[in-house]
């Protein structure tokens, strides 16, 4: 077991014109199960193959227990990897892809089999042990894949997009499975995904990337409570957060025709540079209010779940200066007397369910 | 010379590579697929018969002397004399000798070329090292020289190490061949995930275990494919054997032409020695002859 | 929730701040580089450079020395002089004369052949792997059995092919001392041995042409003859210019077939010449002359030629190319 340091680790690609992962600053702890989300191309898999060995760290250095091994080869930093398409070795069979580092290893006959049979075992992988990759299914290759990992009985797990290649219902399954298994084995785990449920649900602690840049690392429930940005706002939640860009009047924002309350000391913090101020609400924070209170909209389509429905709307009347979604709010409400399309609504937000960001920096103001 | 358009270089059209190698595709891939009417039959026979009736020929013409092939009508059937002139052309030509060495040159050659362009290959494809784009070009390029213009100083190299009739004269120089790089690594690039690779080096293997426990096997298909290949060009080599060799320590091919040199021409002797030195070759084609099809098949997509 | 937001909404966050690009940036290629790379192509620039590179440089270099077989370490330095005496030669143009029309008769015909035969052999057949198989037996053929077995075929006193022109009223052909007709019967070889190898060549290409592609066609009502010129053809383009570019390499180099036709394996390429090739050409200058310089120049003459019609048909590729665009 150890913990991984990511000291302003850097990878520049040769002839890119930005890192693809720029300064990456990252404490984990031992037997911590950390994930790292963001959208495509925000550098998440390089970090982690930057912590594999599979890709150069140009500036800055990772540790592993303590020990730097920013130049060391993949095999001298004791990991375990697993990968998006698994990488099974297609021509041996189940225990031989289990068993083959270990051989690498000049682990003995007796405790490969012994160190393959027990993570069999715990996969629920004893009856296929003989056969070739090919014949399996594939939540069996996702466990097969796991399974090499577990035997080398690692100091870090490294998961790159594990259960991306799964239908969606052995997705969700396969993640409870592999979150129980990483708290009962308790090795320090870094996985890579770009699908933010997954990141809440698995991680103990998520960091959300974009271009190559931390934008915040902390706990599922922080991130959604106090996203430090509103590029994280807008990542970490289902549907996402609103987030509406309008000109600072006396006490709020102007939305549409009305104005939202805003508290004054972060109003005046966020417009400070341009005037405006972006603010963001969930879904789940509006509550409906009469007329001639709160903010009106028209309702668009209404989307019914079954135990909850979502109204999609737009703001009503005046216009907004928000460039992210020209208008559009989206509201939570209960399965039943959902309103239909056309009718206007006025919305207000639950206490403590505001955000307020700076639209200059984009950050958080408090 | 990069400019030479090769199909199944990497902006080619592709279709997905059918690992049963033998020439079995994907259904529906196949254009048209339309079902053959009788006129395409028709045809179909009749090139087949044009493919075939040479070598039919070959056994005819060996069971008989020369005005009895000049008969009118001509005789269609072989006969026992056949194997009189078996006897004969063993005689006149040492038939048996250069079949041995036929083998040997031919399984050397395969051997070395499907080993060294397989890890060349797999270098060329998955490797990253200095100056790799440019050896590839050279590569490609030395498809394009001919015969011709290596044989003369080949010629002085194996006479100054008295290698002249010596089977090594005609292994060595055609020990790695340019056409089998390309066509492993065209394989590999397509067959073999880079991902595959990775969890090798992170298993700890070195680049030469990787090589051998996880790149050959994968590469098992495109290496049977170019040993096919391989022998056959081998077996049939002409222009190389015949400056190095003579009659006195001949391959198959060296051994033909001797045969034809006779100063009385005894077609039925000389069709009998030539049937008796493709006939390795086309029994090696019966077994393999599908194998052989798909090989040629997804050599010239791939390769 | 199970609604995976695959989706995230485009971010309205403003740039990332500037690399610091003032720390000196680490030069490490340890782990992605590979210096084994180098000892994996090894053996084959090992033997390339030995058997190839450095034989191809050495002809250059005799190329420019008289000399002679007898005498093959020394030569006196003539400069450029073979290749003035090969222009001037009337062997030479023969010769070249003769590839050119060999080749052209060959290779035609051949990939014409190839294509129409791929045509067939991508129907929905029966006994379709029969088919492929037999067509390529004469590929699997030598160069020297097949040229014997034509020999015997052209025979001009016990060829079946005379037998049957005679059955059928025609006059004998004396097929190896006529120049045209002994340049059919060779171009003739070379067709029965290569049309089926690159038919399966052509038949592979046809295949990975989508199926949709077809589809397409015949719902805007393409005939099966306008689909094979409009969908087959254009998508074939890439490997008919391949096999164009391989057959002739192969035709420059056309040697067995002319060397064995007459069956005493003279290299005079017939009584007049008629069907002397430049690899012939080349052979006869080297073995039977034993003017190893010669030979050099015309070997370096044939590379010229390939370098040439390869490099224009590279050319009118890309022009092709260039004009589709």
């Amino acid at each position: 077991m150890a913990t991984v340091t990511f000291d302003h680790a850097t990878r520049v690609y040769p002839k890119a014109d930005r890192p693809a992962v720029d300064a990456l600053q990252l404490d984990i702890a031992d037997g911590e199960f950390l994930v790292l989300v963001g959208p495509s191309g925000c550098g998440k898999s390089t970090s982690l193959r930057m912590l594999a060995g599979l890709e150069e760290i140009d500036e800055g250095k990772i540790l592993i227990g303590g020990r730097d091994v920013s130049e060391a080869q993949p095999k001298e930093r004791d990991i375990a990897m697993v990968f998006q398409n698994y990488a099974l070795y297609p021509h041996m069979s189940v225990a031989e892809n289990m068993a083959f580092a270990l051989k690498l290893a000049g682990v003995g006959k007796e405790e490969r089999r012994r160190r393959v049979e027990d993570a069999a075992r715990i996969l629920d992988l004893g009856d296929y042990l003989d056969r070739r990759p090919k014949a399996l299914s594939g939540g069996q290759r996702q466990r097969v894949a796991m399974g090499r990992a577990i035997v080398r009985e690692p100091q870090v797990f490294l998961m790159d997009e594990p259960l991306s290649n799964l239908d969606a219902k052995l997705r969700v399954q396969t993640r409870t499975q592999i979150a129980s298994l990483q708290r009962r084995l308790g090795v320090t785990t870094v996985y890579v995904t770009h699908d933010q449920v997954e990141a809440m649900t698995m991680g103990d602690r998520v960091a959300v990337l974009k271009d190559g840049v931390l934008q915040q690392c902390d706990t599922p429930g922080t991130l959604y409570e106090r996203p430090a940005n509103a590029f994280v706002a807008g990542f970490i939640g289902s549907p996402a957060m609103n987030l509406v860009t309008g000109p600072v009047v006396d006490g709020g924002v102007r939305l549409g025709g009305a104005v939202l309350p805003v508290p004054r000391a972060q109003l005046a913090a966020a417009s400070a540079s341009s005037g405006t101020v972006t603010v963001g609400f969930r879904p789940e924070a509006v509550e409906l209010v009469g007329p001639g209170d709160g903010v009106p909209v028209t309702v668009g389509v209404v989307e019914q779940l079954g135990a909850d429905a979502y109204l999609y709307t737009k703001l009503a009347g005046g216009t907004t200066e928000d460039v992210l979604h020209p208008s559009d709010v989206v509201v939570r409400t209960g399965p039943r007397s959902t309103p239909t399309e056309g009718q206007t609504l006025h919305l207000r937000v639950r206490e403590g369910g505001l955000h307020v960001f700076d639209p200059a920096t984009q950050r958080r103001v408090d | 010379m990069a400019t030479l358009a090769l199909p199944g270089a990497d902006n080619a059209p592709l279709s997905t590579p059918s690992d049963d190698g033998s020439g079995r595709r994907r259904k529906g891939a196949g254009g048209k697929n339309t079902t053959a009417g009788p006129v395409t039959y028709v045809l179909l026979t009749l090139t087949a018969l044009v493919a075939v009736f040479p070598l039919y020929w070959t056994v005819v013409a060996g069971s008989h002397t020369n005005s009895e092939i000049a008969a009118t009508p001509p005789p269609f059937l072989p006969d026992a004399s056949l194997f009189t002139n078996f006897r004969l052309a063993l005689e006149q030509a040492p038939i048996g000798k250069a079949i041995l060495n036929s083998v040997l040159v031919s399984g050397a050659i395969t051997v070395g070329t499907v080993f060294f362009c397989t890890l060349a290959g797999f270098a060329f494809a998955k490797l990253q090292f200095r100056g790799k784009g440019l050896l590839l070009s050279l590569v490609i390029g030395t498809m394009m020289v001919p015969t011709q213009l290596a044989v003369i100083p080949l010629f002085m190299m194996i006479a100054e190490l008295q290698w002249v009739n010596q089977l090594q004269a005609v292994i060595l120089p055609t020990l790695v061949s340019a056409f089998g790089v390309f066509f492993m690594r065209q394989y590999l690039v397509q067959s073999l995930p880079d991902e595959l690779l990775e969890a090798g080096r992170v298993d700890g293997a070195s680049t030469f275990r990787i090589f051998w426990s996880i790149v050959v096997p994968v590469a098992r298909p495109a290496m049977a494919v170019l040993a096919m290949l391989t022998f056959l060009t081998a077996w049939n080599e002409f222009f190389w054997p015949i400056i190095a060799l003579t009659t006195a320590n001949p391959t198959v091919q060296v051994a033909l032409a001797g045969l034809g040199s006779g100063y009385v021409p005894q077609q039925g002797v000389i069709m009998a020695g030539t049937l008796l030195g493709t006939l390795p070759v086309l029994v090696v084609f019966t077994i393999l002859g599908k194998q052989i099809v798909g090989g040629i098949m997804q050599g010239a997509v791939k390769g | 929730m199970t609604i995976a937001s695959d989706a995230p909404r485009e971010a309205l966050i403003a740039a990332p701040p500037p690399v610091t690009a003032a720390a000196p940036r680490r030069r490490r290629t340890r782990l992605t580089r590979n210096r084994w790379g180098y000892a994996y192509v090894a053996p084959f620039f090992l033997v390339f450079g030995a058997f190839s590179l450095y034989p191809f440089l050495y002809t250059a270099w005799i190329s420019l020395h008289k000399t002679s077989l007898s005498n093959i370490n020394g030569g006196t330095w003539v400069g450029l002089e073979n290749y003035r005496n090969l222009l001037q030669s009337e062997f030479f143009w023969n010769a070249a004369r003769n590839t050119l029309t060999i080749g052209v008769l060959s290779t035609v015909p051949q990939l014409c052949m190839a294509l129409g035969l791929a045509h067939l052999l991508n129907y929905k057949l029966r006994g379709r792997t029969f088919f492929r198989t037999v067509m390529l037996m004469p590929y699997a053929t030598s160069i020297a059995a097949a040229t014997l077995v034509f020999a015997q075929l052209f025979g001009r006193d016990y060829g079946l092919i005379n037998t049957a022109l005679e059955a059928v009223g025609l006059d004998r052909i004396d097929w190896e001392a006529g120049t045209l007709s002994s340049q059919v019967a060779i171009a003739s070889i070379v067709t029965w041995r290569w049309t089926g190898y690159n038919a399966l060549i052509y038949l592979a290409a046809m295949q990975s042409i989508p199926g949709e592609l077809y589809e397409a066609a015949e719902i805007d009502g393409a005939s099966k003859w306008q689909q094979f010129v409009h969908v087959t053809i254009p998508s074939l383009r890439p490997t008919i210019l391949f096999t164009v570019v391989v057959s002739t390499i192969g035709a420059v180099q056309l040697f067995g077939e002319p060397l064995l036709f007459a069956g005493n394996g003279t290299t005079s390429g017939g009584s007049s010449g008629q069907y002397q090739t430049l690899g012939l050409l080349m052979y006869q200058q080297g073995w039977s002359n034993f003017h190893i310089g010669q030979a050099a120049t015309t070997a370096w003459a044939m590379f010229m030629i390939i370098l040439l019609v390869v490099g224009a048909y590279a050319v009118i590729g890309r022009l092709r190319a260039r004009g589709n665009r």
